[in-house]
């Protein structure tokens, strides 16, 4: 089990509607507020489901991408997707 | 002396209440008779308090301070902060101080070590049920939260072992009351993982069967080995257990079971016939 303290902190911090409007309008100066590491970042910037997966709680990710604005299709294609990465992975070795 | 005198379990989907009209009428009116079936036999149980052992969905607890299980103790628990439960009449719950603080007592007397909380969110673990079925006005309510959402999680025995404390709480008390309990949460689901919305009727049906049926061993045995594989939601079957050993693993009977793609979730429903009146 692996966890971003931040990420999942921001993700906790986004379920107050009124953060998470803020940070729909100005995500940038929301993400300056929180020390993620830089890949971390870029994966937040990119939306990066199979990512994000490795490194939050399951429901926070899911709250995280219904704050956003995300529509269940586009989170259920991208979440179904990450079983097929982690196996990717480990073919890989 | 108080006694224990129903328990209860319910599913608490929130797509339940986020997206209702998703399934069609017929099998919104099958979990509604569900509903109205399992609020007859908690309000036939004539509680004085009720326990509800819920998880919580990242409302009261985050990474920096995560209970394995809280009890809520306070006069009043505040009501969901979802913003799409707000239409809901329970801006704030009464609660059972006196009660609560006897079962934290108990708890430590016994080897247990719960954490507690004054003042405690009831998100929609605990009041989707309570909505549904419709009871007003409640029971002051007595809220344990479970931790089923991050491991590392208690282990289903223990699980077992704190039904058992929670009635030994029940039969110690020192006032006439009466106690039912109410685990919310289950059957299988999965939710932010890669299988997100499936459903696994094999394993919920017979889940149900081995809450029946079996003793406390090969029920532990049984979730041991298929729990995980159910979804990272199937981990509220630990509530389960906790009224299931409440209820000395007798009298289970199935109310109802709604596997519904829509909700994403098995949805299950049962009492444990105690024999009480």
């Amino acid at each position: 089990m692996m966890r971003d303290y931040w990420l999942s902190k921001l993700f906790f911090d986004l379920q107050v509607p009124a953060a998470a409007d803020e940070y729909r309008a100005d995500r940038d100066r929301v993400l300056d507020r929180y020390p993620l590491k830089p890949g971390v970042r870029l994966a937040v910037v990119q939306e990066d489901v199979t990512a994000l997966a490795e490194l939050v709680n399951p429901y926070l990710l899911r709250f995280y991408f219904v704050a956003i604005g995300k529509s269940e299709d586009w989170f259920l294609e991208r979440i179904r997707n990450t079983r097929s990465a982690a196996q990717d992975e480990v073919a890989r070795g | 002396m108080a006694s224990l005198v129903g328990a209860f379990a319910s599913s608490h989907a929130p797509l339940m209440a986020r997206a209702w009209e998703a399934v069609d009428a017929a099998r919104r009116d099958a979990i509604s008779k569900t509903f109205s079936e399992l609020a007859r036999r908690v309000v036939e149980a004539k509680p004085d308090v009720l326990i509800v052992v819920s998880p919580d969905h990242w409302v009261n607890f985050f990474l920096n301070n995560l209970p394995s299980i809280c009890i809520g103790v306070g006069e009043t628990h505040k009501g969901p902060p979802e913003p799409w439960l707000q239409h809901l009449p329970y801006g704030s719950i009464a609660g059972h101080p006196e009660f609560a603080a006897h079962l934290a007592r108990t708890a430590l007397d016994e080897g247990f070590e719960p954490s507690l909380s004054h003042h405690l969110e009831l998100d929609h673990g605990f009041v989707i049920p309570l909505w549904k079925m419709g009871i007003d006005p409640l029971p002051p309510l007595v809220p344990i939260i479970v931790n089923t959402i991050e491991p590392p999680m208690l282990s289903l025995r223990r699980c077992l072992a704190w039904g058992d404390l929670i009635r030994a709480a029940i039969e110690r008390y020192p006032v006439n009351v009466r106690v039912a309990i109410l685990a919310t949460g289950g059957v299988s689901h999965s939710i932010g993982e890669h299988d997100m919305g499936r459903i696994d009727e094999a394993f919920d049906r017979e889940c149900f069967e081995q809450f029946r049926a079996a003793g406390r061993e090969p029920l532990l045995a049984f979730l041991e080995q298929r729990l995980e594989a159910a979804g990272n939601g199937a981990a509220e079957m630990r509530n389960w257990l906790m009224a299931h050993s409440a209820a000395q693993g007798k009298g289970f009977e199935l109310l109802g079971y709604h596997p519904y793609p829509e909700w994403y979730v098995g949805c299950g429903f049962a009492a444990w016939n105690l024999g009480v009146r």
